[in-house]
């Protein structure tokens, strides 16, 4: 094995091999497809089981609309008629019917020219009560009313009146041919991609640079560079890292994917309607394309920051020191992922434009256009920059690492750094 | 034959010359003094050895050709300032090691064991580099240094953070490599060690050789011509003889002379033996710790 791969393996096993990263590797998927599926199924949860039920008294001083409240298996209710003319003392029948009663609903003879139902009870009354009876009652009451204007067939007038509106997005391809594309879906998933990016950068970015620091700290650095050359060791840990970061988004990749599946067989197709229209929209998007497209951005924009945290990384002596170089990195990046968001707004205008040309940006923001298609020649002059940049970036890095990781005791302004890349 | 040869190497750093036109001859399969004080620029040559860094001029030669950078696999180096990977396990560390200098993972193996076993560190095969003293630690750097069997070592300070135990152990290993055949470089303040295993010198002060040749005749060359005297009945003064000594210092039981130009050791000894009954009578040559102190106090004066 020559000395890159050997310098690849223990880089990639100091991280692989330790605790920590197993335990981030699987709780972070189990968290994160918890924190998605807890609300849900705390809701089927409070459904299914059934809790006490309630007892609902309705008081309905019309006489007619009462029978429209069906039960539910969370309430029971029972009609009871107002007295006529007179206005039904909720409180005083409470007190008098005891226990047996959870909430009183008190129907006003009035309730047709002043739309209003009041809820009695004791207890908070629950959401779902209020939810239940507007559902029953305001159909009921549209229909009484539609039905005393006495106009043949208004309600099918109105149903026919109501109109929602869809708005469909069609692009044409070059020949003019018709392509239908979700424009949410694609927001969604250029998000998502670029996001990926933005993390995976970082993250990964800033093992390298521990990893720098640490190997100058423990000054094992000295006895490794006399067996092979800085920038060996350098290329090694940032491609050592790469294969963690991969190494650990596959596995999480996969982890999600079994939890999910698991999860979501238990649930019982909880909103199959809603995934299936999801996998519509996205089966519309170039697929194949815009992930090939991903890796190569995302290798170069990995590179490109990487050889920067590394060459930055081995000016400092000790980790905590390491705030003054990553923080204008992290800065960066964050001003990338903020241009992203606002591309999404306008994908092809002038600042999407720029900013997905411009290498330190380009992996991000391009990742929110490219579901929106972007014309070949600025793709590839994107590419061509980024991958132009990375190769200088690596290049200064070195430098700025050959010298950096010999020099102790003192803190190097970046002035200074710049000078060792002559 | 000299297996190193540096001819004229300057190296230059931020406008510091870190070396000036020094250059050495390293004779093979002896081991070689690199003395000098703190920054003298010790450490920029061991690296231009090592090709870590590249002189600014001049060239270095291993066993009459320019160094290459397989030549790694020959050098092995223990820098003063050296650690290990903490959380690494002892054995797959220097197998590591020993596998960036070439060789393959069976021999690194093989021979990783053997020495552990020569250390007494067997048991401390599997266990993570943290967990072993101080002193273990630097033994297994010192394996890691010599594991690949390099036909040149080079030792910056190697016995500091040893104790005396560990350190004459260490001086027995050296000197085991030496009769195997290895040249070895040696880079220390620590002057005794210096005299007792060295047998050349460079010494460098600000990036220059300001001192050269075998440990023997730079001695000789520096002597001062002072002799320590004892007599049998050790409280009687020794007498004095302006002719021929000046008595620099008297101690309880022996007389420190110097002897006055063109005096020989014979014409003393000839004249005490008539005056006093001599028990000892030996030339005193300046410890090389003197002489290194001489030198750079006159050079930076």
């Amino acid at each position: 094995m020559n000395k890159l791969g050997l310098i690849i393996k223990r880089e990639y096993m100091s991280i692989v091999g330790k605790k920590s990263f197993l335990v981030m590797t699987f709780l972070i998927p189990i968290i994160i497809v918890l924190c998605m599926l807890i609300p849900f199924l705390l809701t089927k949860m409070n459904n299914d089981s059934a809790t006490e039920k309630q007892n609902v008294t309705i008081i309905d001083e019309t006489g007619a609309l009462a029978q429209a409240v069906k039960n539910t298996p969370l309430f029971d209710f029972v009609t009871l008629k107002g007295e006529e003319g007179k206005k039904t003392d909720a409180h005083e029948f409470y007190q008098k019917a005891g226990e047996a009663v959870d909430a009183i609903v008190v129907i006003p003879a009035d309730v047709l020219d002043k739309p209003q139902v009041t809820v009695y009870s004791e207890n908070t009354v629950s959401p779902a009560l209020l939810k239940h009876l507007e559902e029953c009652l305001g159909d009921t009451l549209t229909g009484a009313k539609i039905q005393g204007y006495n106009v043949p067939e208004l309600r099918k007038i109105i149903d026919d009146c109501d109109v929602e509106l869809e708005v469909n997005s069609v692009k044409w391809d070059a020949n003019g041919n018709e392509n239908s594309s979700s424009t949410t879906a694609a927001m969604i998933f250029g998000m998502v991609l670029s996001f990926i990016t933005y993390m995976f950068v970082i993250m990964y970015g800033a093992m390298i640079m521990n990893s720098v620091i640490e190997e100058k700290t423990n000054r094992i650095v000295e006895v490794i560079v006399s067996s092979c050359t800085p920038f060996q060791l350098m290329m090694g840990k940032i491609i050592g890292v790469a294969l963690v970061g991969l190494t650990q988004f596959a596995l999480w990749v996969l982890i999600i994917g079994a939890v999910m599946g698991i999860t979501g067989l238990s649930v019982g197709g909880v909103g199959t309607d809603g995934i299936g229209a999801i996998f519509q929209a996205i089966s519309s998007i170039d697929f194949t394309f815009i992930l090939i497209c991903f890796v190569i951005y995302f290798i170069g924009g990995y590179l490109l920051y990487a050889s920067l945290f590394a060459g930055f990384g081995s000016a400092v002596d000790q980790a905590s020191d390491a705030s003054q170089f990553s923080t204008p990195i992290i800065m960066v990046m964050i001003i990338a992922l903020y241009a992203g968001m606002a591309c999404m707004e306008n994908p092809n205008g002038s600042m999407a434009l720029w900013c997905s040309m411009i290498p330190f940006t380009s992996p991000i923001v391009m990742m929110v256009r490219l579901p929106y298609g972007v014309p070949f020649a600025q793709l590839a002059l994107s590419i061509v920059l980024l991958y132009g940049t990375a190769a200088l970036m690596i290049w200064i890095s070195a430098r700025i690492y050959r010298t950096g990781i010999l020099l102790y005791g003192k803190k190097h302004s970046v002035k200074e750094i710049f000078k060792w890349i002559k | 034959m000299n297996f190193i040869e540096i001819k004229d190497v300057v190296k230059q750093y931020d406008g510091h010359l870190a070396l000036d036109h020094v250059s050495m001859d390293v004779p093979e399969g002896i081991i070689y003094g690199l003395l000098g004080p703190n920054g003298a620029g010790k450490t920029s040559l061991i690296r231009i050895i090592n090709m870590i860094t590249k002189p600014d001029s001049g060239e270095v030669l291993l066993g009459g050709k320019a160094l290459q950078p397989e030549d790694v696999a020959q050098i092995g180096y223990l820098p003063e300032e050296r650690g290990l990977y903490k959380k690494m396990k002892v054995g797959d560390h220097i197998v590591y090691l020993a596998r960036l200098k070439g060789l393959d993972k069976v021999t690194a193996k093989q021979r990783m064991n053997e020495w552990l076993e020569r250390f007494a560190l067997s048991e401390w095969r599997d266990k993570k580099v943290e967990a072993l003293s101080k002193g273990m630690q630097q033994k297994v750097q010192f394996i890691a240094t010599v594991i690949h069997e390099p036909r040149l070592l080079i030792f910056d300070e190697p016995f500091s953070g040893f104790d005396p135990v560990n350190a004459e152990q260490l001086k027995q290993e050296i000197l085991r490599l030496k009769d195997k055949g290895a040249t070895i470089l040696f880079s220390t303040h620590n002057m005794e060690s210096v005299e007792a295993v060295c047998e050349r010198i460079t010494l460098i002060n600000n990036g220059q050789v300001v001192l050269d040749g075998r440990v023997d005749e730079i001695k000789q060359s520096r002597k001062q011509h002072l002799y320590e005297i004892e007599q049998v009945k050790s409280s009687e003064p020794l007498p004095a003889c302006e002719q021929l000594y000046t008595i620099e210092k008297e101690t309880g039981h022996s007389t420190l002379i110097r002897l006055g130009d063109g005096t020989t050791s014979r014409d003393v000894i000839k004249w005490l033996n008539e005056h006093v009954e001599l028990a000892g009578f030996h030339e005193l040559l300046p410890s090389m710790n003197e002489i290194f102190i001489e030198t750079v106090k006159k050079l930076n004066k």
